[in-house]
Order: C-alpha cells, then structure tokens, then sequence
C-alpha cells in the first residue's frame, strides 16, 4: 500500500514540476520565435518570413548589448555582495533580538518596497548628486541596494528566528576562535538564507530600471535600459533577442542555486518573521 | 570604488566595468561657460570641440534610427572633428529632462551629463520655462542659414517660441495607415472616420490620452468639433476650449460602444495599437511620424501590405528639435553636432526611406545643387503617403496649453 501511495505521490510530483516548468518556459518561446522572425501577424502559427537581423543588430557596436551584459552582471554581483554583507548581520540582530524600536526599523527596512520607486527616485537623485555618485558605476551599485536590501534582510532574520545560537556558544567554549567560529559553525547554517536572499538582491538589483538610468545619468548602460527602449516601441524581434541575452544570468545562477530553493531546505522555512 | 567592493573577483568585475563607462577625459577645453562661446568664431568653436564628447540622449526604440546616429552620424563627428559621440537610448524624452531637472535642483550647473536632447512640445517648454535650456548661439552654427526661421511652424514649438534655444531636425506630419487586403475604402476624413467606425464597429481604437499619438487623434476630433482650427490659435481661451470641448467629448463618447472591445478599455500606447493592427484586431492606424508606415514594413512590424495615406481635411504637422541643456559641460561638442545634423548630406541621409524617411527640416532650395539634386531624386517608399501631398493640407499644432487642457477633458469625460 505504501509502495502504491509512495508511486502516487511521485508521479503527482513529477506533473506539478512539469507543468511548473511549461508554465515558466512557454511564455519565453514566442520571445525566442521572434527574435527570428521577419514579421509575425496573426492568425498565422509561425512567422512567414525568418530573419538573422535582430541577432545582427544586438551584437553590433552600435546596439552596445554585449558590453552592457557584462557591466549589468558586475553591477549586480557587487550590489549583492553587499547586501550579503549588511544583510546577514542586520537580519542577525532583527531576527534574534527584542530591542525598543524593533518595528519601527523593520518598517523603514521594508519602506523601499512599500513605497513606489517613482515617488522617491528624483530625491534620491540629488542626494547622490550632492554626494559626487551620480553618472558612476558606484553610485549605481549603492542605489541598487535601496530595492535589494529589503529582500536580503527580510530572508536572513527569517534565518536566524529559526537559529539556535547555542551552537556559536559550544564552539567557543571548545575553543574555536570568533572567526573559526563564524566560519565552521555560523556560514554553514545560514548558508541556504545567503543563497535565496542573495538571488533574490541579484534578480532586483539585475531589472532596476529607472534608479539605473537617472543615478548612472546615461553613462552606466546596463541591459534593462537596452531592452526596455525596443520593448516600449514594439520591436518585438529586437525585444526577443536582448530578452534572450537578458534572462540567461538568472537561468544561469537559478540553475547553481537550485538544490538549496528545494522545499526541504531551511531557508525556506522562516519567512514570514517579519 | 576600490574601498566598496570586498570580494577580489568583484573588485576586478566592477573595476572592470567602472573603465568601461567613464571615457577618460582628454584635453579638450570645458566648454560648460554658454555666455563665453556665443559671438566666438564658428573655428574657434570647432577648436575647443576638438577631441571631446558628446551624450546625445534621444528615444532608443528603432534600429535604424540608433544605426544613423552612432554610425553615420557618429563617424562623420570623429573623422571630422575628433569628437566622440555617445548616444544614450531613452524610452521616454522625460526622463533625459527629468535629469537635467534633478541637476538643476542640486545645482550642477556647469557639470551636467546630458549635452543634447531630441525633444519637443511640453517637453521643450519644460526646458525652456524652467530654464535649463542653453540659448541664443544658433546664429553661430554656419548651417543656421539653411533654417527657414520666418516659417511659423520652426519658429514655434507647439506653439512655444523657439526663440534660439533649439535647433529643428526634421518635421512630421500625422498621418493614417490601412491594410490594402483587408480594407477597401478607408475613411479619408474625420467626418467620414466617425461612420465609418460606426459601420464597422471594433475596428477601430487609439491609444488613451496623454500618450502622443492618442492625444493628437483626440485634437484632430476636437479641431473637427470646432468647425477649424483658426479659432483656437494663440492663448489658450476657455470659452471657446468650453464650447469645443462639449462636442468633442459627445462625438467620443457616442463613438465608445463601436471601438475596439466596446471603449471598455484603449490601448496604453501607440506601439500597443500598431500590434492590434498588425494582428487584425483593428482595422486602421496611425502616427505622428507618417515614414514610421515605411520602417515598420521593412522591419515587420506592419504587413507588407499596409499603406498610408492623409485626410482631406488635412492633418496636424510639427517640427522636432534638438536642445543643449544649460548644464552641458560639452556645449562646443554639441554645438558642432548640431550643425553636423542640418547639414544638407546629413539631412539627406535621414530623408532616406531606407535610413529612416524623416522630413528635412531645412530649405533644401538653400543648399548647394549637388544636395538639391539628391533630394529630388529620393525614391519614396511606395508605402508612405508623400510628405509633399500630406503638406498640401497641413494644420498646425495648438499651444501646449490648450493642448494640457484637452488631454485632462478627455480623461475626465470620456476615458473614465
């Protein structure tokens, strides 16, 4: 009997990945379909005439998207370093402390997401002005942890609600050092929590948009600013191969991570501390 | 930066990308002093531009558009002039103002990153109430006298005097599309569009004010409801806005039930509308910019089978421009770039059907006869109404005021 449930509950599994999966990559195939297509109307299923020009026009200098591939993944691999770093021992002391003012901070943590980029983003504009950031990579980089933090803090103090600090305890008292410590008994446990938290600081920090074009001033390039000009003008082939090009880091760092995103992983299991 | 970045790989990654993005700055002269260069010597403008750059920022969304300027446009400024031009791609023109703006409010006032825009309308009367726009040194640009500045639709910007603080580029004029195998006789009047659409209902929509298209399609109407457009130029007149406006929004709303999905709804923007036309929700198109009919066959946007063409009772023409915002640290750079542009081969190329089809913006009879030739003998695209027909019955655009007051009448009485 348990043999036949055990069967029932595999196959119930393998269909809800597989739709999972079709769901996730069908709406990508019409994007892929277009990139190569000269013209495509309906009702016909195919398009009618094929084309190589918008690969031709992406990978020209003029179009200037393989230089922005590269410039958007050091500007969100830098933005989610440093989320990382000020992430963890943020989301340390929220998750397990009780201090005065606790949901006043978890507040402003969370304000970022609450309140609409748009609202904010010219104020923030002349704050990094006054600071000499605007029009650099930098300044880019520190913007993209206004959205990218919250996710990242919220992910660790759900991370250590659930985290027995008795283990740091035990390895001192064994005589590891603070850092051994950190190293061996810390990272490990909360590893899972870096990982979900850090994809999601790269995936946010990977699709901003209007703080990249107004504190980056037109000089920092990055990938969404390509895509989004032919995306807001119907140039569907161009669209579908900068998309392409666009989702392929995520694919990329989802696939690396997708071992600890499993449901039997721990990261999974603290959210909602806040 | 160095202090930022921890992580070794990021540090070299993000080093790496810093280098790509900020060109070292040569030994060019400063030119963000505007008061200094006008009255300087077209040489010595040329001199100080010599070895610079320039950040053009103007809408990024065709290809062949972004291919003139960094390619054609660009090797000219470097082999010429030794100027770098990089071309930064918007979405929308506000947000290269809205940047300006923000430097203006933090006071940069000589350090600014945007040394021309493609711009006009509200988005040059933006620039020029607010003050951040560089003005009167058009004089000084040698290619200035090919300009026709008596013309009232160069010399006024959506009704806002240009007053030397922008240089025109090219003109366009609105304009209808239709597909030849799906529709026989398309309505060629305004009159004669309001039954048509009736007679074949949800067939026809346009996109919802304020965006561009959808509001000069709602000023076509509300010109119509007027009886003409002479009794609204000038100042904005709320008597007469009153008494057009309530028969405009009667003539739309009455239209409502036979659009596109009943009215429920109107498509957000112009490339919205131009792919339900594309997969035959509607039946016919528009746009502000009439060659758009040529590049969108060729690039596959439209069928091959679409042809444009203008109304008897005319339709709304304007002038696009570009402006040196005050701040430029590169006024020279951008000056040169501009008299690259009125050029007559430079104009020429961009009349082009295959470059891009725009209307020239100069007198092209000013030109020297090698130019005027080339001219006359552009092929049109077979597809794209003649600019010259569609001028034979050309109505000029409103001051932006009246133009602010019907977009928000249109959201209150009918796009509600």
């Amino acid at each position: 009997m348990s043999a036949k449930e055990s069967i029932g509950i595999r196959s119930f599994r393998f269909l809800t990945g597989a739709l999972l999966i079709i769901w996730l990559v069908l709406p990508l195939i019409p994007l892929a379909i277009w990139s190569f297509a000269h013209g495509w109307f309906f009702p016909n299923l195919l398009p009618a005439k094929w084309s190589m020009r918008a690969w031709e026009y992406t990978f020209s200098d003029t179009a200037g998207v393989i230089d922005s591939l590269w410039l958007t993944i050091g500007i969100s691999l830098a933005a989610t370093v440093l989320s990382i770093l000020i992430g963890v021992p943020a989301g340390r002391a929220l998750g397990m402390y009780k201090f005065r003012g606790k949901e006043f901070v978890e507040l402003l943590i969370l304000a970022p997401i609450i309140v609409p980029g748009i609202a904010v983003v010219l104020g923030i504009h002349s704050v990094f002005i006054s600071m000499g950031l605007n029009n650099t990579v930098t300044g880019v980089i520190l913007v993209h942890l206004i959205p990218t933090l919250p996710y990242m803090i919220l992910v660790m103090s759900g991370i250590f609600a659930n985290y027995d600090p008795a283990f740091e305890s035990q390895a001192r008292s064994l005589g590891a050092s603070p850092v051994k410590t950190f190293w061996y008994v810390t990272l490990p446990a909360i590893m899972p929590g870096i990982i979900v938290g850090g994809l999601f600081a790269f995936l946010v920090s990977w699709s901003q948009y209007i703080l990249t074009l107004l504190i980056g001033g037109g000089r920092v390039v990055t990938l969404p600013l390509l895509l989004f000009n032919f995306a807001t003008s119907g140039r569907n082939d161009i669209t579908g191969a900068i998309g392409m090009i666009y989702i392929l880091p995520g694919i990329f760092i989802l696939l690396l991570t997708a071992r600890h995103l499993s449901g039997r992983s721990g990261a999974v299991g603290g959210f909602g501390q806040i | 930066m160095k202090t930022l970045i921890t992580g070794g790989k990021l540090a070299s990654a993000s080093i790496l990308a810093t280098a790509l993005v900020l060109t070292p700055v040569g030994a060019y002269a400063d030119t963000a002093d505007g008061d200094a260069l006008i009255g300087k010597s077209w040489d010595e403008v040329v001199s100080m531009a010599k070895g610079g750059e320039v950040n053009w920022f103007l809408w990024g969304g065709s290809d062949n558009i972004n291919q003139y300027v960094s390619e054609f446009v660009g090797g000219i400024l470097k082999e010429d002039y030794d100027i770098t031009l990089n071309r930064v791609g918007l979405s929308d023109t506000v947000e290269a103002v809205n940047i300006v703006l923000g430097e203006k409010e933090s006071g940069v006032m000589d350090k600014g990153s945007v040394d021309m825009i493609w711009i006009n309308g509200e988005n040059f009367r933006t620039m020029k109430q607010g003050g951040l726009a560089f003005c009167g040194y058009t004089d000084t640009l040698p290619n200035n006298k090919l300009v026709d500045w008596t013309n009232p639709s160069i010399a006024n910007d959506f009704g806002v005097p240009v007053d030397g603080c922008e240089v025109p580029w090219s003109k366009t004029q609105f304009g209808f599309a239709y597909d030849t195998a799906r529709t026989e006789n398309p309505p060629k009047s305004i009159a004669e569009l309001l039954t048509w659409v009736k007679e074949n209902p949800g067939k026809f929509t346009y996109p919802a004010p304020p965006d561009f298209n959808g509001s000069v399609f709602v000023r076509h109407v509300f010109y119509h409801a007027a009886g003409g457009v002479d009794n609204l130029l000038g100042e904005f007149d709320q008597a007469k806005y009153d008494e057009a406006a309530e028969k405009t929004w009667t003539i739309l709303n009455d239209l409502e039930p036979s659009l596109w999905r009943e009215g429920k709804t109107y498509p957000a923007s112009i490339s919205a509308m131009e792919q339900l036309y594309a997969n035959s929700e509607v039946d016919l198109t528009f746009n502000y910019e009439t060659a758009g009919v040529g590049l969108n066959i060729e690039n596959g946007v439209f069928p091959p089978t679409t042809q444009g063409y203008g109304l008897t009772d005319g339709t709304i023409g304007n002038t696009n421009y570009t402006i040196i915002p005050f701040n430029s640290p590169n006024k020279a750079a951008a000056m040169v770039l501009q008299n690259v542009l009125l050029s007559g081969p430079v104009q020429y190329q961009k009349a082009l059907p295959s470059v891009w089809g725009a209307a020239t913006a100069i007198e092209v009879a000013r030109t020297d006869a090698e130019t005027q030739a080339k001219f006359a003998a552009i092929e049109r695209h077979p597809n794209v109404v003649p600019a010259e027909e569609l001028a034979k019955a050309a109505l000029p655009e409103l001051q932006s005021s009246w133009i602010s007051a019907i977009e928000k009448g249109w959201l209150e009485n009918v796009g509600n």
